[in-house]
C-alpha cells in the first residue's frame, strides 16, 4: 500500500488525496525498540530480518489473540491525526493510514500476526489458515471460520467474500490494488474490466469457486504462489452484498471486526463503537480492549507532538497513527526519558532512492562513480538525521521484505560522505573523466539544500552537475515520461506484501517500461528480467526470498539506483495508555492491542 | 434603494460567474492530472482513462464548466462518487464528499470565529483608538499606541502556540480550542473559541485601534468641527456626534474587507487551532489540487466580499447623511 510518508507527501501530491506518497504497503519484519524499553538517548533501530516473517499454521490462525500483560477492557482511546481517512470501503484502500484503522472494522481472508518476539506470521483472519494452493500457487483454498459475523449479526459466507472480490471490478473502485482482479481474469494481458465488469448487472466471476458456505476457491491465470499474501492486503477486505451502497459504502462500511463506525464527520472527526457480533475467538490478530476510540483529524504534527508532550486532558489516552514527532522537537525528545517512555519507533516498509535513468547513462562505470560519490551522510543530516528520515541503504530491498540480505556493494557505509577519489577512478574507466549529469528534483526548501550538497560531491568527482528544479505537485509526471531528459530523480517505493515481487517487479521488470509506469530507472536487463520470472514461480517463501534477495544484488551491480533510506517512525502517544505498538506492516502505530490503564 | 440593490447583486452576480470561470480555467492550466489520485498505486492506462471519463474530465473545458454550473442547479451524478444533490458543486477530489456540503457544514465554525472576534476587534480596537483620540499626546495614548505597534507585528501562529501552552497546557485555565456547536452549549462553544478570538483579534485590533485614534484626530482637526466648536456643544457632544461619525465612514469600509476576509477563511487561525472551517479547506484544496473544493472556497470568499462590499455601501448612507443610494 501507499505511505503516508512525510517526504514523498510533500512530492507526490499527485498521487493520492491529502498529499501521499507513492509508496506500497508492504509487511515486515521491521523492529526497532521494544515497547517501552525508553532510554535516555536514541535507541538505535534495528534492522530486523528476514527470516522473521514466516507464513503460520491452522493453530497459529485461531483465536483469540494472546492476552496484552497488564491490559483490561474499556474506556475510550483518543486518536489525533493530520488527515481524515481517504477512503474506507476496502476496495478503495491502498494508503497504510486507511489499512490502519480499518483493522478495527474490516476483516481480510488472511492478516499478519505479531508475535510477542518480534516475529511476523502471515495467518488466517477470516480463513482457518493462510491457504493452501496445491499446483504452485495457481488454485487458491481457503475455509472460513465458524462463528464469523458482520455487525448485524449475519453469517459471513463465502457468497460475501466472492462478492467483496466480484466488485472490485466495478467502474468506481479504482483507487486500490489490482492483483487479484488482473489473476481472476482468463487473460491477464488485457484490460480486466474488459473481461468482467463487476456484479451490479447481475453476472457472477466464474474463476471464484463457492462449494458450500465455507469454502472458497480462487482459480488464478497464472501461477501466484504467494496469492495468500496478496489478500491480506486490506484492498481484499470483506464487503457484505446485503449492504453494498457501492460509491456511498467508501463513507460508512459495514464492519466484520470488533468496532462499527457510529459517526464520521469528513475531516474532523470519526467514533467507533464496539460490534457486539463480533467473536474474539475467531480472531487471532485483535483485541479490542477500548469501548470506544474517538478520532479527531485536522491536527499537524507539531500539535499533536505538542499535546502529548503536554500530556493533559484527553491526550493521556491519546495515539495518533501516523504523526510522527515534529523535525523541531526530535531532539527534546530524545533526551527526555519520561517522553521516550511512551514513544514508538521502527523501520517501515518504505524505501527511498535516486534512479539512475539507465536510457541516458549507459555506461555502467559512469552509475557506479555517482553512487560512489554520492552524499547519503550529507543527505540524512540535512533531511533530519536517521530517526527522522531512516537509515542509509544500500540495496533495493527493505530489511522489513522476507529474503532481505544486508550487502553493501559500493562502500556507501564505510563512506557515507561520498568517495571522488574511487568515482574519479571509475570515470577514468569509462573514458569520460567528466561527464555532464542532469540532476532533476522537487523545488522545496530541503530539496534545494540536499541538491547543492550533490552538485558539490558530483562536482568534486568531476561530474559537471546541472540542477533541474521540478514541480512538487508535476514531479512524477515528469519524470514519470520514459523520454524524460534527466539522469537522476528521487522515488520511493514500499512492497505490497513482504515478499520480493512487488518490491522489485514493478520497478525493475524492463518489459514494464512505459510512461508513468514505476520503472523510472528504466533498467532492462534479460538476465534480470528472467531472474524475476523464476522467483515468481517458487512456491516456497524462504525459497522465494532467496531469489529476490540475489536479484536485488543483480540490480545493485548494475547501479540502476543510488539507495537513499530504508525508513523509519518516530512517535509517541499518552501515558494513559498501554499496548500502541508500532506495525511494521504500516510502518505507523498499531491500534489492534492498545488499551487504557486502569 | 431598492434600484441600487438589484443593480449591485447583478453586477456581483457576473462577477462571481468571472471568478469561477476562470479559477476553473486556471485550474487546468497547471499540467498535472487530476485523476491520477484516483488510480492506486501501480496506475494502468485503462484505468485511468476510466477515472478521467468518471469524473467528466475526458468532455471539453467549456462542457466540464458547463455542467458544473449547471449542477449548482439541476445536480449532478458522478460513476466515481455517486449521487450530487443540487446545489452540486461537484465532489471534492481529496475527501470524496459532496463540495456544498463540505462548506455548509464547516461555514458555523468560520462564522463563530469570524463574529466572535469581530466583537472583540470592535470593541477593543475602536474603544481604545477613541480613547487614544480623546487624550492625544497624553500617557493613555502613548500607551494605546505603542501596545497596537507591538499586537500588529505580533503573529498569530506566534502567539497562538505560545498561549495554548500556557493557558490550556500549563495553567490549564481555559479549555483547548476547538468547536461546539452554539446549539448544543453555548458556554462551551464560548470557553472553546475564546483563545482563537483573542488571538485573532490582538493583530486585528492594533490595526482599528490606530486607524480609529488616526482618524479620530484627523476629524476633530476639520473644519465643521471647529465649527461645533465654535457653536458652543461640548466636548462630548462634539466627540461622538460629529467627529465619530466621520471617522466611521473609513473604518466601516475596511472592516468590511476585513470580514470578508475572515469570512472566507481565517487560515492561519484555524490551521493553529485545528479548527474545521473554510480556512482549513482552502488549504487542503491548494494542497490536494483539488479543483472542485478550490471553485467552493473561491466563490465563498468571493462572495463574501461582494455581498459586504454590498452592505457597506448601504451602511455608508446611514453613517453619513450626504450619501444617498441611487
Amino acid at each position: 500500500m501507499r505511505s503516508h510518508s512525510r517526504r514523498i507527501a510533500s512530492i507526490t501530491a499527485v498521487l493520492a488525496a491529502g498529499a501521499l506518497a507513492l509508496a506500497g504497503c508492504a509487511k515486515g519484519g521491521g523492529g526497532g525498540a521494544p515497547q517501552g524499553a525508553a532510554g535516555t538517548t536514541q535507541t538505535p533501530l534495528e534492522n530486523k530480518a528476514v527470516s522473521a516473517i514466516s507464513v503460520g499454521t491452522a493453530a497459529d490462525s485461531a483465536g483469540p489473540a494472546p492476552e496484552v500483560p497488564g491490559a483490561k477492557p474499556g474506556g475510550t482511546v483518543y486518536m489525533i491525526d493530520r488527515d481524515d481517512f481517504s477512503h474506507l470501503d476496502p476496495g478503495r484502500i491502498y494508503l497504510n493510514y486507511n489499512s490502519s484503522v480499518s483493522k478495527l472494522f474490516t476483516r481480510t481472508l488472511t492478516a499478519y500476526k505479531h508475535e510477542p518476539s518480534g516475529d511476523i506470521k502471515l495467518v488466517g483472519d477470516l480463513a482457518t489458515d493462510a491457504g493452501t494452493t496445491e499446483d504452485g500457487g495457481k488454485t487458491w483454498k481457503f475455509t472460513l471460520k465458524d462463528g464469523l459475523k458482520w455487525q448485524d449479526g449475519s453469517p459471513i459466507t463465502s457468497a460475501d467474500i466472492k462478492y467483496s472480490f466480484e466488485r472490485l471490478f466495478a467502474d468506481f473502485i479504482t483507487e486500490g490494488p489490482d492483483y487479484a482482479e488482473t489473476w481472476l481474469v482468463p487473460d491477464p494481458n488485457k484490460p480486466f474490466r474488459d473481461q468482467y465488469k463487476g456484479p451490479y448487472d447481475g453476472k457472477e466471476l466464474d474463476t471464484i469457486e463457492t462449494p458450500d458456505d465455507k469454502t472458497i476457491i480462487f482459480h488464478l491465470n497464472g501461477e501466484h504462489p504467494d496469492f495468500n499474501f496478496t489478500v491480506a492486503m486490506t484492498g481484499y477486505g470483506a464487503v457484505p452484498k446485503a449492504h453494498d451502497t457501492k460509491q456511498k459504502y467508501d463513507k460508512q462500511p459495514f464492519s466484520s471486526g470488533p468496532y462499527k463506525i457510529v459517526s464520521h464527520i469528513t475531516d474532523k472527526s470519526m467514533d467507533l463503537e464496539r460490534n457486539e457480533h463480533w467473536d474474539p475467538k475467531t480472531d487471532p490478530i485483535r483485541h479490542a480492549y477500548p469501548d470506544k476510540f474517538h478520532m479527531e483529524f485536522g491536527v499537524q504534527a507539531q500539535q499533536s507532538t505538542e499535546r502529548f508532550m503536554a500530556d493533559t486532558g484527553n491526550d493521556k489516552y491519546a495515539f495518533t497513527f501516523h504523526n510522527a514527532v515534529a523535525a523541531e522537537r526530535v531532539q527534546e525528545v530524545l533526551g527526555n526519558p519520561e517522553l521516550m517512555k511512551r514513544s514508538v519507533q521502527g523501520l517501515t516498509p518504505f524505501t527511498t532512492f535516486y534512479n539512475i535513468n539507465t536510457k541516458r547513462i549507459t555506461d555502467i562505470n559512469v552509475r557506479k562513480a555517482i553512487i560512489a560519490a554520492w552524499p547519503s551522510k550529507q543527505i540524512q543530516q540535512i533531511s533530519g538525521g536517521e530517526i527522522n528520515t531512516g537509515k542509509i541503504a544500500t540495496t533495493v530491498l527493505s530489511p522489513t521484505v522476507l529474503g532481505y540480505e544486508a550487502f553493501d556493494l559500493y562502500g556507501k557505509l564505510a563512506k557515507p560522505e561520498g568517495d571522488p577519489e574511487e568515482a574519479k577512478r571509475l570515470l577514468a574507466q569509462s573514458g569520460n573523466p567528466n561527464p555532464t549529469v542532469v540532476y532533476a528534483y522537487n523545488q522545496t526548501p530541503t530539496q534545494e539544500k540536499i541538491t547543492v550538497a550533490i552538485k558539490e560531491a558530483l562536482t568534486k568527482a568531476g561530474f559537471k552537475v546541472v540542477a533541474k528544479p521540478l514541480n512538487p505537485t508535476t514531479y512524477y509526471d515528469a519524470i514519470g515520461v520514459v523520454d524524460n531528459k534527466y539522469d537522476i530523480y528521487w522515488g520511493g517505493w514500499a512492497a505490497d506484501w513482504p515478499t520480493g515481487s512487488t518490491a522489485i517487479q514493478p520497478l525493475f521488470d524492463g518489459r514494464l517500461i512505459a510512461d508513468n509506469a514505476s520503472n523510472y530507472s528504466h533498467l532492462n536487463v534479460p538476465e534480470i528480467n528472467e531472474a524475476i520470472d523464476k522467483a515468481n514461480e517458487i512456491t516456497d517463501a524462504a525459497e522465494a526470498g532467496k531469489a529476490w534477495a540475489a536479484i536485488d544484488r543483480m540490480i545493485m551491480e548494475q547501479a540502476a539506483i543510488v539507495p537513499e533510506y530504508y525508513q523509519t517512525y518516530f512517535g509517541l502517544y499518552g501515558s494513559g495508555l498501554g499496548g500502541v505498538k508500532f506495525d511494521p506492516i504500516e510502518g505507523e502505530q498499531s491500534a489492534l492491542d492498545i488499551y487504557v490503564k486502569q | 434603494m431598492t434600484g441600487f440593490l438589484v443593480r449591485r447583486v447583478a453586477g456581483a452576480l457576473v462577477i462571481l460567474l468571472i471568478i469561477s470561470a476562470v479559477t476553473f480555467y486556471l485550474f487546468y492550466a497547471i499540467p498535472r492530472d487530476p485523476a491520477r489520485a484516483f488510480c492506486g498505486k501501480i496506475c494502468q492506462p485503462e484505468t485511468l482513462a476510466l477515472i478521467r471519463h468518471n469524473l467528466g474530465m475526458d468532455e471539453p473545458l467549456f462542457v466540464q464548466y458547463w455542467h458544473w454550473l449547471t449542477g449548482i442547479v439541476a445536480g449532478r451524478d458522478f460513476v466515481q462518487f455517486g449521487e450530487c444533490p443540487a446545489p452540486c458543486l461537484g465532489y471534492s477530489f481529496a475527501t470524496q464528499e459532496p463540495v456544498f456540503g463540505a462548506i455548509v457544514d464547516r461555514f458555523p465554525v468560520t462564522l463563530s470565529l469570524t463574529v466572535g472576534a469581530s466583537v472583540v476587534i470592535l470593541a477593543f480596537g475602536i474603544v481604545t483608538g477613541m480613547i487614544a483620540a480623546w487624550k492625544v499626546g497624553q500617557p493613555l495614548d502613548k500607551i494605546a499606541s505603542a501596545s497596537s505597534v507591538i499586537g500588529a507585528s505580533l503573529q498569530i501562529y506566534f502567539v497562538g502556540p505560545l498561549l495554548a501552552f500556557y493557558l490550556v497546557d500549563t495553567l490549564q485555565l481555559i479549555p483547548r480550542p476547538s468547536y461546539v456547536p452554539i446549539t448544543e452549549s453555548p458556554v462551551e462553544w464560548f470557553t472553546h473559541l475564546m483563545l482563537p478570538w483573542v488571538v485573532l483579534s490582538i493583530i486585528f485590533t492594533a490595526n482599528y485601534t490606530r486607524m480609529t485614534r488616526s482618524q479620530m484626530v484627523e476629524q476633530l482637526a476639520e473644519d465643521y468641527v471647529r465649527t461645533a466648536r465654535a457653536k458652543g456643544m461640548s466636548n462630548r457632544t462634539v466627540f461622538f456626534r460629529f467627529a465619530w461619525r466621520g471617522a466611521m465612514i473609513p473604518i466601516v469600509t475596511i472592516f468590511g474587507v476585513d470580514l470578508a476576509v475572515l469570512l472566507g477563511g481565517a487560515i492561519i487561525t484555524e490551521q493553529t487551532f485545528s479548527l474545521h472551517g473554510i480556512g482549513e479547506l482552502a488549504v487542503r484544496a491548494v494542497q490536494n489540487t483539488d479543483l472542485p473544493m478550490l471553485l467552493g472556497v473561491t466563490i465563498v470568499g468571493a462572495t463574501a466580499i461582494v455581498v459586504l462590499n454590498i452592505v457597506v455601501d448601504v451602511l455608508y448612507a446611514f453613517i453619513d447623511p450626504r450619501v444617498r443610494l441611487s
